[in-house]
This record gives C-alpha cells, structure tokens and sequence, in this order.
C-alpha cells in the first residue's frame, strides 16, 4: 500500500498504536541492540518465545526494542499490561522468564527485578500516556541516570519495535516529510534547519543548513546525499545504537535533505562490524519503500529518491568524508585537500551532502517542533542535545542524552553516579581517541564545541572516558596515539612519521628512559603535527599528548626524574615485593607464579626474586591477604 | 574568460588568476616556499606539508598549505613567519629521520640551519629505494594520471606506507619511460640501462628492453615505448622511427640546413 494522504498515515500510526500500547493484550519487548545481546539479550528473547509457547499464552506479544541507553544494567526488558504503565526491568536472565510470565498470569505486579517505569513519554513528535499503576516503582526520569537527560535523538529507543515501521509512524514519524512534501520548498526547509542552529554532530560542529545551501545551489542532474555511519571511535557506540534503536527516525531525516538539497540518490556508509545495524536499515527501506516513502512517487508527489547501504572498509580515516567518497568510489581511503569540498564535488565529482547519523536524526524533529523550538535547546552557539557514551570507572555507564552546554560534573558525578569503588576521578576524555583529557578541577566546564576547544579538547562523536586514581596519563596518552598511528593512512608527512616519533617518546618515558630534553621535543613535535597534518584525524591526534602535558605535568615529571609512575601502572617503573611481616606463608603465590620467582618455605614469609620476576602481577592478584604490594618508588632524586 | 586578482605575499602585491594556486603565483614571482610534492601538471595533493603558509586575509585564515590555497581578491599571505619556519624544521627534522640517504633533504636542511634530527632514523638494509624516499606521491601519481600505467602504488598505512610494485612483483607493464624519477623530488629511484635492458631496481628489478638505434648503435629508445609511439605517430620519413632521439635531432637539423643552404643558393642566384 502507497501512501499518498495524511489519512493513509493516521491509519497506519492507529494500526501501529495498537501494537506499540495494545489495550486487550500483554506486550513483552526485550531490548535487542548490540549492547542488550552482548549480556544475554538474545537469550532471555529465546526463551521467552519457548516460555511462551509452552504456557500456550496467546493473549502476550513478543517484540524486540532498541536500548533505552542504561547499558550497564542491561538486558533490559519492558512489560506492558493493558492500561497500565510500562515496567523496565533490568539484568534480567532466561532463569527469570518463568517467573515474570507467572506473575503475569496471575496479574500480581510484583516482579523482583522491576528498575523504573514508564508512564507517560514524549516522542516529541507525539506524546504519548501509556498508563498508570506501579505505587511502588519510581518513574523513570526519578532516578539518577535519567533525570537530567532530555531526550531528542534518543526520543524513540528502547520503546518502539526498530523493525516495525507502523510503531515509527504511530509515535508521529513520518508526518514531517509528509509536511515538507506538500507543504515546503525547499529554500523553507534550508531556512528551517538554519533557525535551529543545528550543527553537525560527526566532530566537526560545521552548521548544518548552511551545508545544506551549498549543496542545493550547486547545478547538476545528479546530486547524493551521505549518511556517515562510519562511527570508528574505540569506545563510542551512539550511532549504532541510534541506527539499531530507532532506523526510520535517519531514513526520514535523510529524505528530506534530500529534497531540500535536490538530491536523487542516498547513501548509508556503515561499519561492516555493524551488521544488526546493517539488517534493520535494510529492512527499514525495504518497509519505507513498501509506504511508498521512498522510491519513486513519494507520497504520491513528483519526488524520486532511492538509498543504499554500503559497507564501510573498516578503517577509522574512512569516516572523513573525503576518504569515504573514495572508498565509496572504490578507491583506497586516503583523504584529499579541500577545497573543493563534497559539496562542490563529491561522490563521483557530483555535488554531495554529507551528514552523520545524529545529524540527521534530528531533522524530523527540527520540522515537527520547528526551528525556533530547537534553538532553545541547549546553548545559543550550540544549540540541540548530543548523546554521549559514558564508559570507564563510573557506577553507571551506558549512554546519556543531554542538552548542549551541560556541565561535565553533571554527567560524570550525577549521571555517572560517581567513581567505581569510590575511587577519586582524576580526568575524562571526551570526543575519542583524539580528543584531550580534561582535569577534575575543571569539570565544571560546560560541555559543547567552544567550551571543550578552548581546554584542549573536541566533541567528536562524543564519546566520554572517565578515569581515576589507577590510570596513568602518560600510558593515557601513548594508548591513544597506538589507535591513531594504528589508522594513520600515510598520505602526509606529519601524521604519518611525527605520530610514530611522538609514540617513541611517550614509551621511553614510560620506561623511565627519557629526559626532560625529550619532553619538550614531544611538545614541540605534537603542536606541529596538529597544525600541519593534512585532515582531521592528524590535526586531532596530538590533543591527547598535548592536555596531559598541561595539566598532568606533574606525571610526566615524575616518570622522567623519579622514575616513578604514581598510577603504578607502568610496568618499568614498578615493582612487586611481598610484606614480610603480612606474608602467612600460604605457598599460593609461589605456585601461581609462571617464572618461578618466588620462593619461600610453607608458614614462613615468602620473598620475590627481582631480577626473575616478569611484572605479570599474578602474585597480586591471587594473594588472600594482600601480601603482595606493587610499588613505585623515586629512584635518584628526593622522595 | 580569465579573471585577475590582486594578491599580497609577504606585503607585495602581485597579480594571480582568480582560484590559481598560491605557490604557482609564488613560484612565477621567484618567492621561495618550499615544497617536494606540487607538480603544476597534476594538481595539488598535500602530502609534503611543507609549503605551508600563513593566511592573514582571505577565508582559509590561520596555516595551510599553499599549493592547495586558492587565489581570490585581496588575499593576503606570509610566506615566513616565524612559527611557518618553526614548522618546516620540525617537518625537516621528520625528513631526516625518514630519508637519512637524502642529499636532496640534506640540502634543504641546510638551507633551514637544521643540522640534525632529534628523532630516530629509520634506516633499511635493503631498501630499493636507498632510504632516500619521502612518500611524496609524486611518482605514483605521475605513472598513474601522467603515463597512465600504474605500475607503482602506495602498500601498506600509516608509518608502514611504502612505495613498489604490488607485491613487490616486477612489473609487466611499465614502459621504462623513467618519467617516476624525472619527478622524484629526492633521488630516490635507481633506473640503469645495461646492453639491451633497462633495470627498474626501485620497482622490484622490473626490467624493459631497449631498442638499437640505426644511426649510431646506441641502445636508447625502450620498445613499449617505440611500439606505442608507432601506433600514435604518423612519421613523414620512415627513418626516423628507428633513430634514437640524439640522432633524430641530428638528421632533422642536417634536413632543415640542406634545405636552407638550398635556398640560399637559389637567393644568391
Ligand atoms: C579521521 C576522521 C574520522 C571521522 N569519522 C567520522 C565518523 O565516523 N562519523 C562521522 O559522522 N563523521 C566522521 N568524521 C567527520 C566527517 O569528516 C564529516 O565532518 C562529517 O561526517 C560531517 O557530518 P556532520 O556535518 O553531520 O557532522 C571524521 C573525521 C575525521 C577527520
Ligand atoms: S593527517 Fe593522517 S590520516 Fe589524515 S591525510 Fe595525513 S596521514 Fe592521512
Ligand atoms: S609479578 Fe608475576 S613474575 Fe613477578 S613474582 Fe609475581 S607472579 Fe612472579
Ligand atoms: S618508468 Fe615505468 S614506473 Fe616509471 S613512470 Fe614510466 S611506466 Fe611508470
Ligand atoms: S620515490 Fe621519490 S617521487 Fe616516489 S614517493 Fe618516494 S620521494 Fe616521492
Ligand atoms: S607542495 Fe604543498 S603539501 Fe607538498
């Protein structure tokens, strides 16, 4: 069936509000994107599909959903009992289905592993109330990780069935791309985007609708729009969950950029190691197409566009959008110098738009709620909300969709929950492995482009490493530059040879091997790389080198004239012994040990060879009394 | 038709064609600004970062590179200032380290007062191209887009990049026309003719025979080359397809003075 009316859409929004909020039967979702797979999703999925069947309920619906962002507790798995509010449960296991199908026969609410619920939820393209009940759960924005989140991108995940077209519809998809077709140019589709201020959410921030303007007013027969799903950041998972979670709310935003621009042609380029995410697009278009959302004809107008999904050729420099024209092109990946940029010349030398996933995410909403009303989200210069994910030594991780302009504090010790085993936070790193690593004293710093430029550091894709007491910030820094040496494509000098030199550098000092000659000539050598490497990925890589030795100074002093790594974690700089008077002569250190460097007899105190031990810290880990200390002490010099 | 501009280097103005790169303009005006990867016939590629230069007015404000920076009105550029200079040495410092053998680099160090390298020296024992290359691109690009031949390409990323013959294979169809080194900004390639035979020894001991030339015996003219140009050429005497290009001077200039004294004759007369 085509549809050609809004009448057609209402239809199918009620036919998919049936399914999404049924009044007359139990909808049982489990959250079914990589990060709820990856912990079990997949079987507590299976063996409620047995369960069920086996319990003969046929009155219960089975879906699967996207992830709501609270990773770290998943899987996740929402019930929804006709008229009542939406129980979340978390870390639920396939031992836990015969006891919440159970209950639900029994209709008592009880279940043990309820987290939150839902009952009312703004898909900002619609509002839905999904029912009442629960005295005893809180609501999911009352607890921590959600409270301060507004949910823009995220407005659908971890709710709707990613694979049901109808659910997208009937929480208001689709509506803003019937609205631009029968009523906007796309000259008013450009000035709406501009209003919103919104600015490309792949790194760079450039401002989106004026992208756009450059696009359109290019001549050409044939012009491509690009959705980059490259997403390469080690750590950073936003766009997978955004493409999983919810893949019609990008289809549309991409359509109507292509109208807007004049494009014929779209294109996904997607990491080849996301292939749930692949299948769900190409489900998602085969269903749009199916509406006669995409194709030819849309809605019923004089408007052709089709899109494509290609898979990305597995390189981090991939994701430049000039290196992905070529790899798209079948060329290898290497960057070229701009201008002319892809709007001027792209994809096959034809004008070419290209966007990332969050970028487009948003323009369904810029057009139902208005451009006016996305400029007051956030701040005036970064306008909107960004997801970021929140990973390393925080309680919660998972990922967190907040304004523009919120405060790292908010995210990291609200959001986040404060550090694992108390431990101090001592810095995060934003924006990926390019990004810089920001100190605790300065986290009161508003979070968006300027505010993380000016203390060394990038947006990025957004993704945030928290880090304490334990980490070492020069091991940090060498870390990051492996991954970006590693992904280097050696076109330019600067990032090719000066990333491999600054790596050099950064392992002799965490050898204790350096001097502070060295030291200076890491800095000077990474303030070159940054500014003379050819694209992003090398003018970004030094960041990392570049703020600890701002604000981690101290550090690095300490591995160059003590020898001495506070984090104890480089490997040359410290040293196991056993507590002789702690030591209860267990003998289980002794045994474990791979190199035999430990000898002692049973009941006395054990000792450690120095020069056999390989500093594997397997004695450390197995002793039951902690015997066993590791230490880096100051060599030459004072303590 | 062409528009003019006025651009300003170094507080001078000059005159440039409108989107005419910077360092074309530089180089017509004999304004150094270094530079090992810009050919004029292949278009601007970035990858020898040095001919940065400063933007103080224009729209690429701040430091990029000049043979990638497009004329327009009233730019303005420094071409030296202190921190571009800054830059080059550690550029060249990174040069030093990468081609050791590099008289080339040698030279240009010298002319920026950089004496040494504080970074490691990458040295290969047997390198085919004399730890001399600088990855500049140029002779891939001018085999590929100028000859047409692509017998050369870039193997492996990042610091491992290395410039050969695919699988270091030797390769069946380069026409030995050495265009690679005319282009090489560092002398790294090794091209020698021995007999009948041209020996490649950069590009994995590629070897191309070489045809004998009817007038003086040398070997001279490589045959794909000598075959290409039949099909190409139309020659009015059939003389000189077989003559090497000394020669055929030679016999042109013997032509064009018989003629001439011809003439004279007829003029005396
Ligand atoms: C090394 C490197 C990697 C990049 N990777 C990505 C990526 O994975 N996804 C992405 O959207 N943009 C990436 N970018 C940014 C793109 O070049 C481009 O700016 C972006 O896709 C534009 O879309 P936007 O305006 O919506 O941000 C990368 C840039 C560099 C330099
Ligand atoms: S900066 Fe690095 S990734 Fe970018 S073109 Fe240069 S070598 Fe390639
Ligand atoms: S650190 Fe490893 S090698 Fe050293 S004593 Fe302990 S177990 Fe043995
Ligand atoms: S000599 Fe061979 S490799 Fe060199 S440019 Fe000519 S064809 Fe290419
Ligand atoms: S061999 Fe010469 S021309 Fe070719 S990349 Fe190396 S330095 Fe450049
Ligand atoms: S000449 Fe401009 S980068 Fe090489």
């Amino acid at each position: 069936m085509k549809i050609t009316s809004l009448e057609d859409l209402e239809n199918i929004a009620r036919k998919g509000l049936k399914k999404l909020n049924p009044d007359n039967k139990v909808r049982i979702s489990v959250g079914f994107a990589t990060c709820g797979i990856s912990v079990g999703g997949d079987d507590v999925f299976k063996t409620f599909k047995e369960k069920i069947y086996e319990r003969k309920l046929n009155n219960l619906e089975l879906c699967k959903t996207g992830c709501i962002g609270f990773c770290g507790e998943e899987p996740l798995v929402n019930i929804k009992m006709p008229g009542k509010s939406i129980v979340v449960l978390h870390r639920v296991t396939p031992n836990d289905v015969d006891d919440i199908l159970q209950k639900i026969e029994n209709e008592t609410y009880e279940f043990h592993k309820a987290f939150f619920k839902i009952d009312d939820w703004d898909h900002v393209t619609s509002k839905i109330h999904y029912g009442d009940g629960y005295e005893n759960i809180p609501k999911w924005n009352e607890i921590k990780f959600f409270k301060p989140t507004k949910r823009v991108v995220l407005r659908n995940s971890g709710i709707i069935n990613p694979e049901d077209i109808d659910e997208y519809i009937a929480v208001g998809g689709y509506r803003s791309l019937y609205k631009v077709i029968k009523s906007m140019t796309p000259d008013e589709i450009i000035e709406e985007v501009k209003k919103s201020g919104l600015r490309g959410r792949g790194g760079a921030g450039f401002p989106t609708g004026l992208k756009w303007e450059f696009a359109k007013k290019e001549q050409s027969d044939v012009k491509y729009v690009i959705c980059n799903a490259d997403e390469g950041d080690p750590g950073a998972y936003m766009n997978r969950n955004e493409m999983e979670s919810d893949p019609h709310m990008i289809i549309e935003g991409m359509i109507i950029g292509a109208y807007a621009t004049g494009a014929t042609e779209g294109i996904i380029y997607i990491r080849a190691e996301y292939p749930l995410a692949v299948e769900r697009f190409k489900k998602a278009i085969n269903d749009a197409k199916k509406y006669g959302l995409l194709g030819e004809k849309i809605l019923g107008s004089n408007f052709n566009f089709d899109i494509i999904v290609t898979e990305g050729a597995g390189a981090f420099v991939c994701g430049e959008e000039t290196a992905l024209i070529a790899s798209v092109e079948g060329e290898i990946g290497r960057p070229r110098l701009k201008p002319p940029y892809p709007a001027q010349k792209g994809l096959w030398g034809k004008p070419t738009n290209i966007n990332n996933v969050e970028t487009w995410s948003n323009v369904p909403v810029i057009i139902a709620k208005g451009g006016d009303w996305f400029s007051k989200l956030g701040t005036q210069k970064s306008p909107g909300t960004k997801v970021f994910s929140l990973v390393g030594k925080v309680k919660n991780v998972g990922l967190v969709e907040v304004e523009l302009g919120t405060t790292i504090d908010r995210i990291v010790n609200y959001i986040g929950n404060d550090g694992v085993n108390n431990g101090k936070i001592k810095a995060v790193q934003t924006g990926g492995p390019s990004g810089g690593c920001i100190p605790e004293n300065l986290f009161n710093t508003p979070i968006d482009y300027e505010h993380l430029a000016a203390v060394g550091s990038i947006m990025g894709s957004g993704g945030i490493v928290v880090m304490d007491d334990d980490t070492c910030m020069v091991d940090t820094a060498k870390y990051f530059l492996d991954f970006s040496i590693d992904e280097s494509c050696g076109k330019c000098v600067s990032c090719r040879e000066g990333l491999k030199h600054m790596h050099d550098i950064l392992d002799d000092i965490t050898k204790g091997k350096a001097t502070f000659e060295d030291i200076d000539t890491l800095k000077e050598l990474a303030q070159t790389v940054k500014v003379t490497s050819l694209c992003g990925l090398g003018k970004t890589a030094s960041n990392p080198v570049l703020t600890t030795l701002k604000y981690f100074y101290k550090e690095y002093e300490e591995h160059v004239k003590h020898k001495r790594c506070f984090a104890r974690v480089c490997k040359d700089l410290i040293r196991y012994v056993i507590a002789k008077d702690e030591c209860t002569g267990c003998t289980i250190c002794a045994k474990r040990c791979p190199v035999n460097a430990i000898n002692g007899e049973k009941g006395k105190p054990h000792i450690i060879s120095q020069n056999v031990c390989v500093k594997c810290g397997i004695c450390y880990d197995v002793c039951k009394f902690n015997s066993v200390k590791k230490l880096s002490e100051a060599i030459g010099g004072e303590k | 038709m062409t528009e003019y501009v006025n651009i300003y280097i170094n507080g001078r103005k000059y005159e440039a064609k409108n989107g005419e790169m910077l360092l074309s303009v530089a180089r017509r005006n004999g304004i150094y600004v270094p530079s090992l990867c810009y050919e004029e016939a292949l278009g601007a590629y970035g990858s020898c970062r040095m001919c940065i230069v400063e933007v103080i007015a224009g729209e690429q404000k701040g430091i990029t590179t000049s043979c990638s920076l497009a004329c327009t009105k009233d730019l303005k550029v420094e071409t030296d200032t202190q921190e571009i200079i800054k830059h080059r040495k550690i550029l060249i410092e990174l040069y030093l380290a990468q081609a050791p053998n590099s008289e080339k680099i040698r030279e240009l160090a010298n002319k920026y007062g950089v004496k040494n390298t504080r970074f490691k020296r990458k040295i290969e024992k047997k390198d085919p191209l004399d730890n001399k290359c600088i990855l500049c691109g140029l002779c891939v690009r001018t085999c590929n887009e100028l000859i047409g031949r692509g017998v050369i390409n870039f193997i492996n990323r990042g610091y491992k990049t290395k410039v050969n013959t695919p699988y270091f294979e030797s390769s069946e169809i380069c026409m030995g026309c050495k265009a690679c080194l005319e282009v090489c900004p560092t002398d790294a390639i090794t091209i020698t003719d021995k007999g009948d035979t041209r020996i490649l020894s950069s590009w994995s001991n590629t070897t191309v025979k070489m045809e004998k030339c009817i007038g003086c015996g040398k070997f001279s003219v490589p045959e794909p080359i000598r075959k290409k140009m039949d099909s190409k050429f139309f020659y009015e005497d059939e003389v000189l397809k077989n003559l090497c290009p000394d020669c055929r001077k030679k016999l042109i200039t013997k032509k064009v003075t018989l003629i001439s004294e011809k003439k004279v004759e007829q003029y005396v007369k």
